[in-house]
Order: C-alpha cells, then sequence, then structure tokens
C-alpha cells in the first residue's frame, strides 16, 4: 500500500510538473488577437501602409464626417433647404434651429472624427519614408495622399469651428496637429486661424507636387489637391491664387450635361475631382445623404424653401430637382437631386467637382475685376442647365452676387452654403416656408450660431483648452 | 500505514492509562425525543482521550475524577459535563440546526464557521429553490448583508448584476467570481437551474477570496449542486406555474383627447412665439394640429372648439393605451424531476429541469431545459472520483432595447394615442409621427430577435486520501457555451423596409477549461492544529464569433440566408486569454480559541502588459473566540463570541484581453479596398487592478436564539483600469491606463432572532442591513464629466452633475435653472447676461438660457444602505415565510419620464398627463414649462428636473407552503407532498415617477422591460 501512495504522489507531481512547465512557455502567456495587427506591421511593407491610407479615407467616409454630417449640416445651416420637423427622429433639428451646445452629436462627432482622420494621416507621413524595400514613387503617393487628405478635413474643421478667416484672421480656431501625438504629450491650445490656413497651404502644395493624377476619384489626386487649395485660397480671399488653383483643377474636365446633372448624383461623373467612394458593402444606409434627401426609402426628412425652388427661371432644368407630392408632404418640395444607387443610403458622395471650381473662377475673377472672365466662368455653368440662359453683363458686386446666387443653384445639398455665408461675412436671412426663421447680419450677436461651439468633450480633456477658450456665444 | 494507526492507538491508551486515580465512566446518550444516539463523540476535555457511543448509545470511558467531558454529535448541541467524580453519566444532545449550517464550503476546500477566519456568508437552497426567477442571483438579493443585487430589466433570461461591497472598479467589470463545484465559470449565470443548487456562499473579505488572486477582487461567489447520499433513493418532482404582470403601473400617459388638445395648444403658443395675433395663432393650431399627432382620433374633420378644447358630445374614435397593446400577462411554468441517492461507495444526483417564462412584453419570452448528473465514486479506500456535469439549452426572444426605434418598451411611451394600432381594414397602421414605419404590435409578428443558447459544464475530480493527513485533488473542467442568435428585418416596415428586409446571424463559441492540483496536509497536536494547502491550476477561455447576414428578401417570415438576395460583409473572430496560477494557505488554530490563516497566490495572465506579466497577491486573517475561553464559561447567555480581522490583497483582470497591446484593425474598408486604421493606443505596463481590503467583525450568539454579526471594512482598490480621456489631436478618444484609486467603507450588520421555538410553533425573523460608501481617491485628469456623471477625487464613482433646475418663470412659462455661477465648472464666477432673480423668491439667480447656467454635484445613485427583513413561521404543516427589501437613498436620473416630458421638443410624441399642468396664462405657478410645438427653451435638456429619488421599500417574496401530514401522503404511496403559493415583488413603496426604482446601478433609466411581479403556485412530492 505505501507503494501504492508512492505511485500516485509520483503521478500527481508529474502531472503538475507537465503543467507548470508547458504553461511557462512565452505563447501560453502572450496572445495576438485575430483581427488586429501591431503598428510596426502596418509599416513593414507598401501594401499594408497604403492599406492604413485606405483605412484613413474610410474614417473620413464615416457619416459623422464627410459621409453625412459635414455635407448636410452646411446645407441645412442655411437658407435653401430644411429638416422636417416631424418624422425625422430628430436628426438636426437642433442644428436647423441653429441652437447647438458643447455636448450635442452634432457638434461633438465631426470634430473627432476629424481629428481621426487627421492623426491617422500624420502616422502615415511619419512613417511611409521608413518602409523597408519601397519605391519613391510609393513614398510619394503615400505622403501625397495623406497630407491631401489632412489638409482636406483641416479645412472642413476650421470652417465648422472658427469664425471665418476674413473676419479676423487671428481668430483661434483648431488644434494645429501635424505629428503624432501620444497619450502623455501635452495637448494642444486652439491655434490662430492664419497658422492652420499656412499649413493647410503648405500641405497641399506639397501634396500637388508628390501626386499624380489618378483615374480612380475616390482618393484625393494632384487635382483634388488643387480644388481644395482653390477652397483654401477662396476662404482666404486671395483670389489670383484661388483662381489658378481652380483653373488647374478642372481643366481636361469636362463638365457634366444636364441631364447628367439630373441622373441622381449618386455616381461620380466626368466632371468628378473628389468623390466619397461608398460602395454596396460599405454604405451608410439610413445615416447618407440620399436617406435625408431622397422623397422615400429613407429618413426623407429634407426640404427645399419655397422662395428658393422659386428662383429657378421655368427654363432651368435643375427645377426639376424639386417636387410637390401632396401624398409625401402636403406643403414643401421634396427634393430629388441625390438619389439611392441600387440600395438605400447606397450612393458616392460627390464632394469636389469642376462646376464648383468654375465658380470659383467666377467668383475670383469678378473681385480682381476681370469680368469678362467672370462671366465667360459663370455662364458655363448657366447655360449647362438653363439652353436659353443669356451670359451675364453684370459688373462689380452685382456680379458678384449672380455668382453667389449661381453657386446655391448648382451646389445645394452639396455642403457649401453654410460657409459661403459665413466666408462672404454675408447675412443670414430665412424666410418662405421655413419653420424656424432668422434674420441677421455680421454685426448681431447671433452670428456667434454661424460658428461651432468647440466640443465639451474637448474641453474636458485638453488641459491648454479650457471654457474661457470657448467660441464666443456658448 | 496501518502499523502507524496502531502506534498512535496504543499511545492514546498508554496516555489514558498514565493518569493515576482513573474511574470508569458509564452512562447513555439519547436526543431530545428519547432515542439513544449512536456514534456521538466523548472527549475529555484538553486531552486527546475519548470514546464513541455504541448502536445502544452506551459508552465507557476512563476518567479523571475532576475532568470535564465533552459530548458532541454533528448536528447536535455540544454539552459539557463535569465528571466530580460520577461513574454515571447520562446525556440528552438537542438538535442544533444552526451548527449544521456551519459546515460551509470556501475557496479551495470547506471549513466551519466557527473556524473560519474570513467573511463569508451561506445562503441555501431554501432561499433559492422554487423562486419565479430563470437565474439564481436574483433570488438572492436582501439575503446577505453587503451583497447588491439589482436587476434593471424585466426580460426573462437576463442576468442581475451583482456587486459585493460596493463598487471596486472605475470602468473594468466589477461583478464577482462565480465558481460552481470548485471550478471558476466563464458563460452564462442564467444556464444554471436554480433547484440543483444545494448552497451558495459568497465570500467578502480578503481572508476568504485572496486565495482567487487576481480575479478576486470583487469577492467570490461560490455555487455547490446537489449531491446524491448514501441510502434510500429519493425521487421528487416539483411543479410551479406562475402568473407574472407589470412590476407597476407607472405614471400616466395622455390619451387621445389629451393629446389632441395640448398639441393644439403647442402650435397655438409657438404661432403666439412667432408674432402671430390670438386669431391667426387660432387659426394655425386648427391648420397645423392633425399633422402634428398624425391622426385626427375623433370622428368629425373639426373637434376642437375656438379655445382648442374638443367640442362636447365629440365621438372618440381612437384612444390606443400602447401599454396595453405592448405589455401582456406572462406565464411562468417550471417542472423538475430529480434523484437522489447511492450507497456507501457510490453517490448520484440527477435532475431535469424545464421553465418556461412567455414574459410580459410583446416578442420577450425564455425557456429552458437543464439536466445535471453529479457522481462520485469511491474507487478504494484512498481514492474518489466524480463527475459533475451539466447541460442546458435554452431559447430567447429578446427585443431590442435602448432608443431603438424597434424597442417596444420605449414606442409605447412615445406613440401617441390617437395613433390606431391597425387600419380600418384590419391590417397593422404602420403611421405615426413618434416612431414611423415602427408599430411595436405589428413588429412583434413580423420581426424577430431569437437566441438559441447551449451549454456543457463537466468536471471531472479524483481525491487521493495519500495519508490521513494528507490530500490531493485533481480537477479537469470544460465549460462550453454556444449560441446562435438570429435578427431579421421584415421587408415591409421598421429596420429593414429600406433594404427589403434583412436578416443578421450570428454563432458564438466560448470555451474555457479549468485544470487544478491541490495537495492539502494537515495534522492536529494537542491542542493545536495546522492545515496547509499548496497547488496550482492552469485556466484558459476562447471567445469566437461568426457572423453573416442578407438582404433583400422575396418573401416575409423567412429569416434563414438562403432567402437573401445579397450578402452583407460577414464576419468572425477569436479572442482568447490564458493565466496560471500557484498558490498556497496556512491555517492554524489553538485550542479552537485561536485561529490564524494566511494565503498567497501568483497569477500570470495573458492579459497583463508584457512589463506586468506576473501579480502576487496575499491575505492574513485571525480570529479570537473569546467564548471558548476558561474565563468565559459563566456566562451562560452567551454562547458565541468571535472576534475576527483580515487583511489582504487581490486584483481584478477584467481589462479586456489585448488591451495592452498598441493596435491596427481591420475592416476599415473604402471605395473596395481593404483598410486598416489605428484602434488601439499600447500600454505596456496595463496591469491587474489591486485591491487591499480589511475586515473587522465581531461575531455572537446570546440565549441560544439571537445572533447578532457585525462586520467593517475598508476596501482600496488601486491601479483602478480607467479610460484617460484625451485630447482629440491623438486621434483617439482615450488610452486604459491604471491609474484611478478609489476607497470603499462599509458596515454590514446581520440579526437574526428565534422570536418562538415552540415544537408547533417557530418564528424567527432576521433583519440585514450595509452601508458602502464608495470615494474616489484618485483619478488621471481633476475632472471626468461623462452623460450625466461627474467623476472626481474625493466623489462617489456615480456621483450626479448637471444644471440644478429652478422651476418655471411663472411670468412667462420659461424654464428656469439656476445660475450657479460659484461652481466650478465654468472658470469664471461671473454672472451671465441672462441672469434674474429668482421669481419664486429662492433669493438666488436664475437663468432661462440653458447654457448660461452652470453643472452642480447632485449626490450619487448608490444607496446610503440597504438590506433585507426576513420572517419564517412554522405552524404545525404550515410555513409561511416572507422578506422585504429595502434601498434608502440614491437618486435615478429618469431618461424615460424626460423623453414623456418634452415640453414640444418632439412634437409628436406622447407626453405624461403631468404635462398636462404646464404653464398658461392661467397656470402660472406650476413645475411643467410652457407646451410650445418645436419649443427651444431646453426644458427637457439634461437637468435635475428629472433627477428622482430612488428609494424604496418592496416585499419581495412571500410564501406560503403546506407538507401534508405522514398519514396522509403514506396513504397516498408517496414520502411526502408539500403545496405552496408564493408572491414576488408583490409590493413596491416608492415615490419614484417610472415602473420601478430598481435599475442600472448608474442611475439612469433607458427604456428597459419593466420589472415584473409574479404568483406562483406550486407542488413537490416526493415519490
Amino acid at each position: 500500500m505505501k507503494n501504492m501512495t508512492l505511485k500516485y504522489i509520483k503521478i500527481s507531481l508529474a502531472v503538475a510538473l507537465v503543467f507548470a512547465i508547458t504553461s511557462c512557455s512565452d505563447d501560453y502567456l502572450n496572445l495576438d488577437p485575430s483581427t488586429s495587427i501591431p503598428e510596426e506591421q502596418v509599416f513593414s511593407s507598401f501594401e499594408s501602409a497604403n492599406s492604413a491610407l485606405v483605412g484613413a479615407y474610410d474614417q473620413l467616409s464615416k457619416y459623422t464626417f464627410d459621409g453625412l454630417f459635414v455635407p448636410i449640416m452646411s446645407d441645412i445651416i442655411g437658407e435653401d433647404v430644411m429638416i422636417n420637423s416631424v418624422d425625422n427622429w430628430n436628426w438636426f433639428v437642433s442644428v436647423y434651429q441653429l441652437n447647438i451646445l458643447p455636448s450635442y452629436i452634432f457638434a461633438d462627432d465631426p470634430w473627432w472624427q476629424g481629428y481621426k482622420v487627421i492623426a491617422n494621416a500624420n502616422r502615415i507621413i511619419e512613417n511611409a519614408p521608413l518602409i523597408p524595400d519601397v519605391s519613391e514613387e510609393q513614398v510619394n503617393q503615400l505622403l501625397g495622399g495623406a497630407k491631401a487628405l489632412r489638409a482636406y478635413v483641416m479645412l472642413k474643421l476650421v470652417e465648422m469651428y472658427a469664425p471665418a478667416y476674413s473676419g479676423n484672421p487671428e481668430a483661434p480656431s483648431i488644434m494645429l496637429v501635424t505629428k503624432t501625438l501620444s497619450a502623455d504629450d501635452e495637448s494642444l491650445p486652439r491655434a490662430p486661424l492664419s497658422e492652420v490656413y499656412e499649413q493647410i497651404e503648405k500641405d497641399l502644395i506639397s501634396a500637388i507636387s508628390l501626386l499624380e493624377e489618378n483615374d480612380d476619384k475616390g482618393f484625393l489626386d494632384k487635382k483634388g489637391a488643387q480644388a481644395v487649395l482653390a477652397r483654401a485660397y477662396l476662404n482666404t480671399e486671395q483670389w489670383e491664387k484661388a483662381r489658378d488653383m481652380a483653373i488647374a483643377a478642372y481643366t481636361d474636365l469636362d463638365l457634366a450635361t444636364g441631364t447628367e446633372l439630373l441622373s441622381g448624383f449618386n455616381y461620380r461623373n466626368s466632371e468628378t475631382i473628389f468623390t466619397v467612394a461608398f460602395t454596396p458593402e460599405d454604405n451608410n444606409v439610413y445615416n447618407s445623404i440620399p436617406s435625408f434627401y431622397y422623397p422615400v426609402s429613407g429618413y426623407s426628412s429634407m426640404r427645399a424653401n419655397k422662395d428658393f425652388v422659386d428662383l429657378y427661371s421655368t427654363s432651368d432644368i435643375r427645377g426639376y430637382f424639386f417636387l410637390l407630392e401632396p401624398l409625401i408632404d402636403p406643403n414643401r418640395y421634396l427634393i430629388l437631386k441625390f438619389t439611392h444607387n441600387q440600395l438605400v443610403g447606397n450612393a458616392e458622395r460627390i464632394s469636389i467637382r469642376a462646376s464648383e471650381m468654375y465658380l470659383i473662377e467666377a467668383e475670383c475673377e469678378a473681385h480682381l475685376g476681370n469680368y469678362d472672365n467672370a462671366q465667360d466662368a459663370l455662364f458655363a455653368i448657366q447655360e449647362r442647365a438653363n439652353p436659353i440662359a443669356r451670359k451675364s453683363t453684370s459688373t462689380g458686386q452685382a456680379l458678384i452676387d449672380e455668382i453667389l446666387l449661381e453657386r446655391r443653384k448648382e451646389l445645394f445639398g452639396e455642403g457649401f452654403r453654410w460657409n459661403d455665408i459665413k466666408r462672404t461675412q454675408g447675412r443670414f436671412t430665412r424666410e418662405g416656408d421655413h419653420w424656424v426663421k432668422f434674420d441677421f447680419g455680421p454685426e448681431d450677436e447671433d452670428y456667434y450660431r454661424l460658428t461651432f461651439p468647440i466640443p465639451q468633450s474637448e474641453l474636458d480633456a485638453n488641459s491648454n483648452i479650457s471654457e474661457s477658450d470657448q467660441n464666443t456665444g456658448y | 500505514m496501518k502499523r502507524l494507526l496502531s502506534i498512535l492507538i496504543v499511545l492514546v491508551v498508554f496516555a489514558g492509562f498514565a493518569s493515576a486515580q482513573n474511574i470508569t465512566v458509564i452512562g447513555t446518550v439519547t436526543d431530545s425525543n428519547g432515542e439513544t444516539l449512536p456514534g456521538v463523540n466523548i472527549l475529555i476535555e484538553g486531552t486527546s482521550t475519548g470514546a464513541i457511543t455504541n448502536m445502544e448509545g452506551f459508552y465507557t470511558l476512563e476518567s479523571g475524577p475532576e475532568a470535564t467531558l465533552v459530548f458532541s454529535f454533528i448536528g447536535m448541541t455540544t454539552v459539557k459535563e463535569p465528571v466530580n467524580g460520577r461513574t454515571v453519566i447520562n446525556v440528552t444532545l438537542s438538535d442544533d440546526s444552526h451548527e449544521l449550517e456551519d459546515i460551509m464550503v470556501v475557496a479551495y476546500g470547506t471549513t466551519t464557521k466557527e473556524a473560519y477566519t474570513g467573511a463569508a456568508e451561506v445562503v441555501d437552497n431554501e432561499i433559492i429553490e422554487n423562486r419565479p426567477v430563470t437565474s439564481f442571483e436574483k433570488a438572492l438579493q436582501g439575503t446577505t448583508a453587503g451583497l447588491m443585487v439589482s436587476s434593471s430589466s424585466g426580460q426573462p433570461g437576463t442576468s442581475a448584476t451583482v456587486r459585493i461591497r460596493g463598487i471596486g472598479s472605475l470602468s473594468a467589470n466589477s461583478s464577482p467570481l462565480y465558481v460552481i463545484d470548485n471550478v471558476p465559470m466563464a458563460n452564462a449565470l442564467n444556464d444554471i437551474n436554480p433547484n440543483d443548487i444545494e448552497s451558495i456562499t459568497v465570500l467578502k473579505d480578503a481572508a476568504a477570496a485572496s486565495l482567487y488572486g487576481s480575479r478576486a477582487a470583487n469577492g467570490v461567489i461560490i455555487i455547490t449542486t446537489k449531491n446524491g447520499s448514501a441510502g434510500e433513493t429519493r425521487i421528487s418532482f416539483n411543479a410551479q406555474v406562475g402568473v407574472a404582470s407589470r412590476i407597476s403601473d407607472g405614471y400616466n400617459l395622455m390619451n387621445s383627447t389629451e393629446f389632441y388638445q395640448h398639441s393644439w395648444q403647442g402650435l397655438y403658443n409657438a404661432a403666439l412665439l412667432d408674432g402671430k395675433t390670438t386669431a391667426e395663432a387660432k387659426i394655425y393650431a386648427h391648420d397645423n394640429v392633425e399633422d402634428i399627432v398624425g391622426f385626427n382620433p375623433f370622428g368629425v374633420d373639426d373637434p376642437l372648439d375656438n379655445d382648442g378644447i374638443l367640442k362636447p358630445g365629440t365621438k372618440v374614435i381612437t384612444n390606443t393605451n400602447w401599454r396595453d397593446e405592448v405589455y401582456k400577462t406572462g406565464i411562468i411554468q417550471n417542472y423538475n424531476l430529480n434523484v437522489s441517492g447511492g450507497n456507501d461507495a457510490t453517490k448520484v444526483y440527477f435532475s431535469l429541469g424545464y421553465l418556461n417564462d412567455n414574459g410580459t412584453t410583446l416578442s420577450s419570452d425564455y425557456t429552458r431545459y437543464t439536466a445535471k448528473v453529479n457522481v462520485s465514486h469511491k474507487v478504494n479506500s484512498f481514492i474518489t472520483a466524480g463527475i459533475n456535469n451539466h447541460l442546458a439549452y435554452s431559447e430567447t426572444n429578446a427585443p431590442p432595447g435602448g432608443t431603438q426605434g424597434a424597442n417596444p418598451v420605449r414606442s409605447a411611451e412615445i406613440i401617441n394615442a390617437a395613433s390606431p394600432v391597425y387600419n380600418n381594414d384590419g391590417s397593422y397602421n404602420w403611421e405615426n409621427t413618434a416612431s414611423f414605419d415602427f408599430n411595436p404590435v405589428g413588429l412583434a409578428e413580423l420581426d424577430l430577435y431569437e437566441y438559441k443558447g447551449k451549454r456543457a459544464m463537466t468536471n471531472a475530480f479524483i481525491n487521493f486520501d495519500i495519508l490521513p493527513s494528507l490530500k490531493f485533488r485533481t480537477t479537469g473542467a470544460i465549460d462550453y457555451g454556444s449560441d446562435k442568435g438570429v435578427n431579421y428585418y421584415n421587408p415591409f416596415h421598421g429596420n429593414g423596409a429600406g433594404v427589403n428586409g434583412r436578416s443578421s446571424m450570428s454563432n458564438t463559441e466560448n470555451l474555457a477549461w479549468n485544470i487544478s492540483n491541490i495537495l492539502t496536509w494537515s495534522r492536529t497536536k494537542n491542542e493545536s492544529n495546522i492545515e496547509v494547502l499548496a497547488g496550482q491550476e492552469a485556466h484558459g477561455e476562447s471567445y469566437s464569433v461568426l457572423s453573416a447576414g442578407v438582404t433583400d428578401f422575396s418573401i416575409a417570415g423567412y429569416p434563414d440566408l438562403d432567402w437573401g438576395a445579397k450578402p452583407e460583409t460577414p464576419g468572425s473572430y477569436t479572442s482568447e486569454w490564458n493565466m496560471i496560477s500557484y498558490l498556497s494557505q496556512v491555517k492554524y488554530n489553538y485550542g479552537g480559541r485561536y485561529y490564524l490563516s494566511g494565503s498567497l497566490r501568483e497569477d500570470g495572465s495573458s492579459r497583463f502588459g508584457k512589463n506586468n506579466k506576473y501579480g502576487l497577491f496575499y491575505s492574513l486573517g485571525a480570529s479570537w473566540r473569546l467564548s471558548e475561553e476558561s474565563w468565559m464559561q459563566q456566562v451562560n447567555w452567551l454562547d458565541n463570541l468571535k472576534l475576527r480581522g483580515s487583511y489582504g490583497t487581490s486584483g481584478n483582470n477584467n481589462l479586456g484581453n489585448y488591451a495592452s497591446l498598441g493596435l491596427y484593425g481591420s475592416g476599415a474598408n473604402y471605395g473596395g479596398f481593404p483598410g486598416l486604421r489605428p484602434v488601439q493606443l499600447a500600454n505596456s505596463d496595463l496591469s491587474w487592478e489591486k485591491i487591499s481590503s480589511l475586515d473587522i467583525a465581531l461575531e455572537s450568539r446570546f440565549f441560544n436564539r439571537l445572533d447578532a454579526n457585525l462586520d467593517f471594512y475598508i476596501k482600496e482598490s488601486d491601479g483602478l483600469l480607467f479610460s484617460k480621456p484625451l485630447s482629440a489631436g491623438t486621434g483617439f478618444g482615450s488610452i486604459l491606463t491604471n491609474l484611478g484609486a478609489m476607497k470603499n467603507t462599509g458596515f454590514e450588520a446581520t440579526v437574526s432572532y428565534d422570536a418562538v421555538k415552540r415544537t408547533n410553533f417557530k418564528y424567527t425573523v432576521g433583519l440585514n442591513i450595509s452601508t458602502n460608501k464608495n470615494t474616489i481617491l484618485s483619478l488621471t485628469t481633476d475632472k471626468i464629466v461623462s452623460g450625466t456623471k461627474l467623476m472626481e477625487e474625493g466623489a462617489s464613482i456615480y456621483q450626479f452633475y448637471m444644471i440644478e433646475w429652478a422651476g418655471v418663470n411663472p411670468d412667462n412659462g420659461k424654464p428656469m435653472w439656476f445660475v450657479n455661477a460659484e461652481s466650478d465648472d465654468d472658470e469664471s464666477s461671473d454672472i451671465p447676461d441672462s441672469a434674474y432673480d429668482d421669481p419664486l423668491e429662492t433669493g438666488r439667480k436664475v437663468t432661462s438660457e440653458y447654457a448660461d447656467a452652470e453643472r452642480v454635484r447632485l449626490g450619487t445613485s448608490l444607496p446610503d444602505y440597504f438590506g433585507g427583513l426576513t420572517n419564517n413561521l412554522e405552524y404545525k404543516n404550515f410555513d409561511l415565510n416572507f422578506y422585504f427589501y429595502f434601498s434608502v437613498g440614491g437618486r435615478v436620473y429618469n431618461n424615460d419620464y424626460a423623453t414623456n416630458m418634452h415640453d414640444g421638443t418632439q412634437p409628436g410624441a406622447n407626453l405624461s398627463t403631468d404635462a398636462l399642468n404646464a404653464w398658461t396664462p392661467d397656470n402660472r405657478y406650476t413645475d411643467v414649462p410652457r407646451y410650445v410645438t418645436n419649443s427651444t427653451d431646453q426644458g427637457r435638456q439634461l437637468s435635475s428636473r428629472f433627477l428622482e429619488d430612488a428609494s424604496y421599500l418592496r416585499l419581495k417574496n412571500i410564501s406560503l407552503g403546506y407538507n401534508l401530514p405522514e398519514n396522509l401522503y403514506s396513504r397516498l404511496k408517496l414520502q411526502g407532498l408539500r403545496v405552496f403559493v408564493s408572491g414576488e415583488n408583490m409590493l413596491t413603496f416608492s415615490k419614484f415617477k417610472g415602473f420601478d426604482p430598481e435599475g442600472a446601478l448608474n442611475g439612469t433609466t433607458s427604456n428597459s422591460i419593466p420589472g415584473v411581479k409574479v404568483v406562483t403556485m406550486g407542488l413537490k412530492l416526493d415519490l
């Protein structure tokens, strides 16, 4: 029996020992996840680094940024379209009411999503030259792509979270993040607008030199970078530079035909410079532009102001963007500009197109006093939509006003109106069948409503931006 | 070994002879009924000499004339008789049911209540059995001091939130570790049939729990399932049927007339504010009211008079009570069959269980089948082997919750009463202005949210009794769970309408394994006893998911993926963690008076960062049984007095499986290209949360009928996992760090009194009460505001932080908030321009501009104290038990109520009838602001307007049982028959406005299925 006991002791000890040994192996206590990889691995080859750039565009396309929030809010803060007060699940109502608080998702989400894209771009910019066995061409592609993207996002953020450059170039704007910040780094303060625009210009000039033209307009290429730079120069009222960039961006592109314009803006067309390239596998379904704009199959809660619809001449083909259908809405104009493609919510969101560049050219030339050129550029847009249109003969402010009006007619729903009012320091006058009306100018206190508050979450986490650095009015 | 024994026996005999002048004492030991007791242990006090009574209860013993004999028998009170020269000493031992409870299952072994140095409490199966709960932990509420149990949903089959001694973590899971039959559990609790549970031990302090190391920080709950016993095989069957309903009616919602009139008023007010004249405003309101409400619920086109009041005699065609449509009476059925028996070598227990709870809410139900086999077999004189096996299969239908459109609970609250459920032709009406296209009744029929779970838990063990003093136990266990979920949206309405139907399916597998090898050695010498445990344990878990979905269905009602035309992106992943542990424990006892214990455990875990792979945890405990001291023996009324204390450390390893790594994640695809995106910042220092706890306690029993225990504890947690918020500039919202520290202190008192102890009538009353104060000691940033809460040093984890409601301005009906300019919410203390003196004369500054008021601290969601009051009565064959649960203090932010008091911001959504009290020029002094369609007054925004007191008292359970007398059941050829009726949650006393003050610990409501009250009838047959 004693032997038996010993035998069992031995067996037990052996069992215990086996587990003790196997469990000490390195693999046992070092496990890796199955759906993510370490950062070093991402920048170990061009292919995976390029996937990081693709991923940055994916972040850009999220509904909280360029997929929906940024473009739709940029028109809801405007005179021409409105969001329904009912059957809309309260989406964007506070935006429409110009009644945004720092804690609202409409202010919070785009800020965070935008900086995510910037941080991803920074990682690519820092790591691209260090990738082993990478060609110069490949590095340029990564660097140029990331810089163009970073500038694009920064421009959107300053337009939303800072007052207009034309009002005060030194006004505090956004955090200027140009390198990867670790958790231990001190958080950044709000940089003056001038510094941010300087960085945007620097990034874009660099991107223009690094990038080639690319057939796939889902990514910012050379033309894309030029177009973004044209916008930045327009905001900072550098008319000549803006004009040159706009022309460079639209050269070789054919304006879409009138009928193409009516085809629903759901796929890239001949004049597309940059589009948010949703695919049926990757669309946002209900959180997308067509879901809100098109009268059926989604939220379908965007309507056009009656006064705005009246601005189109009866021979203007773009009048077909609007429809009165009492079965859907007894009073207000429905909008047919953005349609679904195959699936609910699926549509590429054309973000930059040549028409806008023509209108930038027109506006700049008008400011520069080159009225003929301005009239020509304007007419290129008008004649396509209206076969009996006549070329403008106006000059001076009247011509500029015509061009700004044409921007509304041509580009409504594409995310320009909010910034157009602000950058021109124009009056905000909502009339017609709007259910919330406003009338104020840059001299009025209410003008603060045209600038979003810095999100509360940023104030809470950032040691260098406090309540006292908040935009006025909030 | 036999030789060793004989030497021992000889030694004992010699020892006996060695003392001179011994006399022979004889006697008989009987129980209180006069029956003789065989096997009673008789010991001469202070020696190891003794005897055992024979089959007739007779004993004989050599003893000194001045010695004291100690008579002890399990389940009986111990009696001490001084010999005083007598030669015949007959003794009667009385039952002591108390004594039986004192053998308790604790970490890696068993002990007795007397010998234990830790804070632990045992809940036996009587509390758990036959309660109409799908998961056992819900039955524990109010039974044990220091144990907080809270259910936030009445969905059948969900588990409750359980916290032991407060909340130990800021962000990591603070659930206790569950151990079933010596093996840590990995999956859901509700797969366990409560009727299979023999007992539950709640380990609360370091001395009790630290042996579980990095998983013990939040206490441990040990579940022991039933086992067979030698003797006659017992078969028992019990059946229960219960009727469940919503726990309370909640606040009232407007009927269609009230809502129509109120909407008219809102439009009228909006038009006036827009600058229209009274007459224009009335026209505007008349023109638009039907649009806002969505329906005209009356028989005529123009139902309202000039003042927006329903014209007398107008017939109301539609008045839907959406709550009545969504809620129903639930039926709970529970049947259990179990067989237990065995002989000296083999013992077996097996059971079959069926439970069906068809829920109180549309498309919410739960069905569970369980089977259990526990077998143990004595292979030879020193080897025992056994297996505990548990199988479960469950089917759950659970509609989505929260603010989702398809949440039926939310729909019931917000769809206004003017919206009909059905159209005139009998089809569902999908139009409404609150939750368009989401008719909850229609969706309950057309959509499917179904989950099927399979669970197998097996653990096999072998015990080696190598020497009487040396034992070895090896255990291997597998806990496997597999779940299949189907979410199906019909092609026509609700979530699936836009894509012509969608079906998503997922399969998850959760596998946990555990191997442990434990060696114990004990030795008794003279009055001292030492017990040493050493062991090793390895544990691993792996969780994997496979999911797929399709859209575009040609036909409704068939959720299988085959039917969909367009596939969606499928997904799969696996997540694993491993742990290796070494543990040891020493227990020492001297003379049954002084007890010491110490434990040590080292855990290495794959979850920890590479700089912190191993953690060491220890505990020390001591107790002193004053009542066993010789100088206390004269105090007859004192049966037990024990002082104990412990200190030790433990950890919480719930940090996620890969939380320390810096990672890029997959799936960021764009434009048809595969993409990667950063998902997590690296933190190589990341480690377990460290908890140290101190416990000091007094246990006592007086007059053999009054028990009183008092515990005081301090739990300090350090290195708390905490997502430190980062500036957006980093590209991440936060990084997981070990930087928080928190303290929980509290008292626990338990009193139990046997008020009546007669043969035919017994009455015991008990009270337990716990306090807990939670204080954050350090954070990475001064203040962290999230939602309704502010975390900061010196405050509770769930401290409310919001703008303070000041009521309604009687002059214009606008909401008012206290400015609180001196609050530190804003750096400046300037009074904003919009501030004015409170017209309600509080003497404070108020504002009607929401953004100009500052947030202030407004208490916590955690109760000041909570506990249970239990009453057990037995009269002849009847027994009546009832107990109350109470929770006092603590507040709740009532989101649901806020939604129904929207002041016009969601013009088509239904309102509480409280909103009828809205401000008008004729109703100036009210707490409800003016009602304006599409209001911009912000009155509904987060503020203390919707912060309520969550205190409540609840009759948690009352049950009446009757055991048929023996002459009756034996005539029926039964071994026993019991019938009972019980009520769960029958009465609640609370000022809370919603359905149920019991909810999420953080004190916010989120349109969860309300709790239920249940009346159950049942019977138990012993065959």
